[in-house]
């Protein structure tokens, strides 16, 4: 899940804004949030049989 | 250049024909758009990442998907068929040389099967977007 949304967010980084700061950014939030998110999802579909 | 104008710059101008052989090139090889615009960083960061991508799929055991469906309707190979086809070449390569298309219960059965199936389907979406990244610059809508 980590190799996936690094690969993700590198992709999505490097095509959007503008700048080179903004681009790191945007990509350490989308890898971000692909982690959180994916955490979540994996614990609430952990209690479901 | 804000939004607006860069839809009135897109509809005052089509894009050239150098823009379409570079989206094709990109397409066919991951990374080959950015490369042949000398966007060294672009095609490394977002060409490596699909070709990272499409070999830690394969590595995983993943399965390619073709029209050759067995026991189910060709119909349901088409979506996972146009992700996969997004690799281009490798895709093109794999399917000549019949490697990793093929439904054997032992590579279904490895607990990274389904893993290696969803790095090759995002393999190839990702370079769709980078196919796309390459053609807009080319065609000068993006810096």
């Amino acid at each position: 899940m980590t190799l996936f949304a690094a690969l993700a967010s590198v992709v999505f980084g490097a095509m959007a804004k503008d700048t080179t700061q903004e681009r790191l950014l945007y990509g350490l939030k989308v890898f971000a949030e692909f982690m959180v998110i994916g955490l979540v999802l994996g614990w609430i579909l952990y209690f479901i049989p | 250049m804000v939004k607006t104008e860069r839809l009135q710059a897109e509809e005052a101008e089509p894009a050239p024909g150098s823009a379409w052989l570079t989206g094709a090139a990109a397409w066919f090889v991951p990374g080959l758009g950015h490369l042949m615009q000398k966007r060294w960083w672009r095609a490394a960061l977002m060409g490596g990442a699909v070709w990272l991508c499409f070999f830690v799929g394969m590595g995983m055991g993943g399965h390619l998907f073709d029209l050759a469906a067995e026991g189910s309707s060709p119909l349901l190979q088409v979506p996972p068929m146009i992700a996969n086809l997004g690799t281009g070449a490798l895709y093109l390569v794999s399917w000549l040389l019949d490697y990793g298309f093929k439904d054997d219960p032992a590579q279904a059965a490895r607990a990274t099967y389904e893993y290696g199936n969803t790095f090759l389907l995002i393999a190839g979406l990702l370079n769709y977007l980078t196919m796309l990244d390459a053609f807009d610059i080319a065609a000068g809508r993006k810096p």
